[in-house]
C-alpha cells in the first residue's frame, strides 16, 4: 500500500509503468487479450516475416477438420459497404498435416496456440480432440460451432443449446487444455447458447463469428458469391457484434472473447468495456497483416495514458446494470437454467 | 521439388512487405483509363512483370479492402523504387485512386505472386486484351532491356480501347519488335479478335514461340486452348476478387485441370500451404500467371 501511494505521487513516471495485460481463460494465462481470429491469420506462420507472433495473446489457427477440405468454388469474396462477405467453406489442410507440419512451425515461433477445430457431428469433434487434446504445443481449442458457409455442421446445426451442452460434456474429458466455443450471432438468444456452453464445461465463449449476409450482382442478375449467402465481417458488423458480446458477457460467468469488426485499439477496448475478457482481430489482418500487433500497441498506449495499471480494471466498465438493458430478458434466458 | 532440404523449405516463406508509398504522378490515359506512379521505400523489393501489389488507400477511404493491381512499370530511382499502374476507374476503389494527387500516401503490399517466365528461350509473343496490356508493357520493357525483341499482339473492342497504345508502340519499336493490332470493329489494325490475328501471323514468326498473355478471361481461355492445341507454351495472367492477396484468406480459387491436379499431387506434402489445394489453385500465390495446362478453362469464369 505504502509503495503504491509513493508511486502515485511520482506522476509522469507512473505513466511509463507497464500495463498488466495478462488474461486468464480456464487453464490458460495469455500475455495479453489480443488474439487472431480463426481463418484470418492462416496457421500463424504465413505472416511471421512481418508480425512477431510471440507478442500476441494467442494465435487462433484456421479451423481444421479431420480430412482436408478444398473449400467452396469461386467466387468466395465480395466487398460490401464497410465489410466483406466470405464463402470460403472451411478450406484447410486437415488434421494430419496440421499436426505434423503447421503446429510445430507455429510453436517454434514462440506463439501461444489456440487450435480451431470444426466438425459436422459431435463424434468428429471428439475424434479431433482425441488426436490433438494432449499436444503440448496447444494451449486451447476453439470449437467452430458457427461456420456459415458449409452445407453440414455449420452455424445452424450447432445453434441448439442442448446440442452444444451435450457436445461440450463429451469433449470436456478429452483435454486439459482450454475449451472455447465460438458462437454464431444469427441466433434468437446468444445468451441461451453461451449458458449452454458454460453448463457443458466450456472455459470461454467467443462472440461472435460472421453474420450471414448476401450480395447481388445486378448487371448479371446473380449472387455475387458462389453460394447464396456468406459470412459478413469488418467494421460494418462492429455495433452488432458488440451487442452480442455484451449480451453473452452478461449471461455467463466464464470469460467471453469479443470478435467482430475490430480495426483499432479503441475498438478492442469497447469490447472489453462491455465485458469481453479478450478480443480477436479478424478482417483487419487481411488489410494490414500487422493489424493485430497494432491493435495491441494502441490499446496499451490508450490505457497507459489514462494511468490504468491492469486491463482487468477496464473490463466490464460499461456493462449495463441488470434491468437497464435494452434487452430485459437477457438475465432470464428461455432455458431458465440460470437467473 | 525434393532437392530442397526440409529445413531450408521452412525458411522459404513469403518475402513481401507492406510499406508507405507516395503518388509521384497521375495522368489520364484515355478511354477512362489512368496512369498512376508511386514511389516506395527502398525495402520494397522490385517486382517482375506479371507480379502484382495490393494498393491500400489511406483512411478515410470509400472501400475497406486493398485493391490488387498488376505492375505496369518499375524503375529504380536512386534508393527508391518507382512503380507504374495502368487502371480503369471503374469501381469505387479505383475511382478513389483516380482522385489521388502527387504527394498523397498509398500503402503498398508486395510484390506478390508469380510473374511471366520471360527468361524462357524462344520468341516472346505478348498478347494483350484491352487494359490487360498493363503487365505486358512491363514485360516488353524488361525484354527490351535484356536485348530481346518481342512480337506484341494487342486487341480491343475499338481504337479508343487500345489503352496505352503509344507507350507500347514506343517500347516495341525501340528494339525493332513488331506490334500487331486487332479491333472487333476494325477501327484500327485488323478487324477481328487478337487470337484470330495471332493465328494468321503465328506461322511467320521465328519458332519456338512462347506466349505471355493478359486480358479478359474469355480471351485468355481462347489463347490457352489455341496454345494447348499447337503445343505452344502459354502463360496467362489471371484476375480474381481477393481480400488479402497473400494466400491467407483463401478467397481467390481457380479450378485446376486434370493436369493441374496431377502436378499438385506430385508436389505432395511439399506444396506450400499458401498455395491452393488439389482442387483449386490460389490466384494470388500460385498465379496470377498460370501455364495453360494448369487450369480448367471450362470452369474458369
Amino acid at each position: 500500500m505504502k509503495l503504491k501511494r509513493h508511486a502515485a505521487k511520482r506522476g509522469a513516471l507512473e505513466v511509463e509503468r507497464p500495463v498488466d495485460l495478462a488474461v486468464t481463460i480456464g487453464p490458460m494465462t495469455l500475455r495479453n487479450p489480443v488474439l487472431t481470429a480463426s481463418g484470418t491469420f492462416g496457421y500463424g506462420d504465413e505472416y511471421a516475416h512481418v508480425v512477431d507472433v510471440a507478442k500476441l495473446g494467442a494465435v487462433i489457427t484456421k479451423t481444421v477438420t479431420l480430412k482436408p477440405r478444398p473449400g467452396n468454388p469461386p467466387v468466395r469474396i465480395a466487398e460490401t459497404p464497410s465489410g466483406m462477405l466470405n464463402s470460403i467453406g472451411l478450406e484447410n489442410v486437415g488434421l494430419e498435416r496440421f499436426r505434423a507440419e503447421k503446429l510445430p512451425k507455429l510453436a517454434g515461433l514462440g506463439a501461444t496456440v489456440i487450435a480451431s477445430i470444426g466438425g459436422e457431428t459431435p463424434v468428429e469433434l471428439a475424434r479431433l480432440l482425441e488426436a490433438l487434446g494432449n499436444e503440448r504445443a496447444i494451449a486451447g481449442f476453439e470449437i467452430n460451432f458457427s461456420c456459415p458457409n458449409v452445407a453440414r455442421g455449420g452455424a445452424r446445426y450447432w445453434a441448439v443449446p442442448r446440442r452444444l451442452e451435450r457436445t461440450l460434456e463429451q469433449l470436456r474429458p478429452l483435454t486439459r487444455a482450454a475449451l472455447v466455443a465460438k458462437l454464431s450471432p444469427d441466433v434468437t438468444s446468444i445468451a441461451d447458447l453461451a449458458i449452454a456452453c458454460e453448463q457443458g464445461g466450456a472455459d470461454a465463449v467467443t462472440a461472435v463469428n460472421t453474420f450471414v449476409g448476401m450480395a447481388v450482382d445486378l448487371e448479371h442478375r446473380r449472387n455475387r458469391l458462389n453460394r447464396a449467402t456468406g459470412g459478413l465481417s469488418g467494421p460494418a458488423i462492429k455495433p452488432l457484434a458488440l451487442a452480442r458480446c455484451h449480451e453473452a458477457a452478461g449471461a455467463v460467468s466464464i470469460p467471453v472473447i469479443g470478435s467482430g469488426g475490430i480495426m483499432s485499439g479503441r475498438d478492442a477496448l469497447e469490447f472489453i468495456a462491455v465485458g469481453a475478457a479478450a478480443i480477436q482481430v479478424g478482417t483487419l489482418s487481411f488489410i494490414r497483416p500487422r493489424g493485430a500487433t497494432d491493435v495491441l500497441e494502441e490499446m496499451t498506449a490508450f490505457l497507459a495514458r489514462r494511468g490504468m495499471r491492469r486491463i482487468a480494471d477496464w473490463r466490464g466498465s460499461v456493462m449495463s446494470e441488470p434491468g437497464t438493458s435494452p434487452m430485459p430478458d437477457w438475465k432470464q434466458p428461455a432455458s431458465g437454467r440460470k437467473g | 521439388m525434393s532437392e530442397v532440404p526440409a529445413a531450408d523449405r521452412a525458411s522459404l516463406g513469403p518475402s513481401w512487405r507492406q510499406v508507405r508509398a507516395h503518388v509521384v504522378a497521375q495522368r489520364d490515359y484515355g478511354a477512362g483509363h489512368r496512369w498512376l506512379e508511386l514511389e516506395t521505400a527502398p525495402e520494397f523489393a522490385a517486382p517482375t512483370p506479371g507480379q502484382f501489389v495490393q494498393l491500400l488507400l489511406a483512411a478515410p477511404a470509400p472501400v475497406l479492402l486493398p485493391r490488387p493491381m498488376s505492375v505496369a512499370s518499375a524503375a529504380k530511382r536512386g534508393p527508391k523504387l518507382r512503380l507504374g499502374f495502368l487502371y480503369g476507374a471503374v469501381g469505387s476503389g479505383t475511382r478513389a485512386l483516380a482522385e489521388l494527387v502527387p504527394g498523397d500516401p498509398v500503402d503498398v503490399l508486395g510484390p506478390l505472386g508469380r510473374g511471366y517466365p520471360l527468361e524462357t528461350p524462344g520468341t516472346p509473343v505478348l498478347v494483350a486484351g484491352g487494359r490487360g496490356v498493363a503487365p505486358l508493357l512491363f514485360a516488353a520493357d524488361t525484354l527490351r532491356r535484356a536485348g530481346r525483341r518481342c512480337e506484341f499482339f494487342f486487341g480491343a473492342r475499338g481504337r479508343d480501347t487500345l489503352v496505352g497504345l503509344e507507350d507500347a508502340q514506343r517500347q516495341i519499336e525501340r528494339l525493332g519488335g513488331r506490334l500487331h493490332l486487332a479491333t472487333d470493329d476494325g477501327s484500327r489494325g485488323r478487324r477481328g479478335t487478337v487470337l484470330e490475328l495471332l493465328e494468321r501471323v503465328a506461322h511467320r514468326l521465328p519458332p519456338p514461340l512462347v506466349v505471355h498473355a493478359c486480358g479478359p478471361h474469355a480471351m485468355l481461355a481462347a489463347v490457352a486452348r489455341w496454345a494447348l492445341a499447337r503445343g505452344t507454351p502459354a502463360h496467362l495472367a489471371m484476375e480474381s476478387v481477393m481480400a488479402c492477396g497473400t494466400g491467407v484468406c483463401r478467397g481467390c480459387p481457380l479450378p485446376r485441370s486434370a493436369e493441374g491436379r496431377a502436378r499438385h499431387r506430385l508436389m505432395g506434402g511439399d506444396a506450400p500451404s499458401l498455395f491452393g489445394n488439389v482442387e483449386y489453385a490460389m490466384c494470388c500465390t500460385e498465379g496470377p500467371v498460370f501455364e495453360s495446362a494448369e487450369l480448367d478453362w471450362e470452369r474458369v469464369e
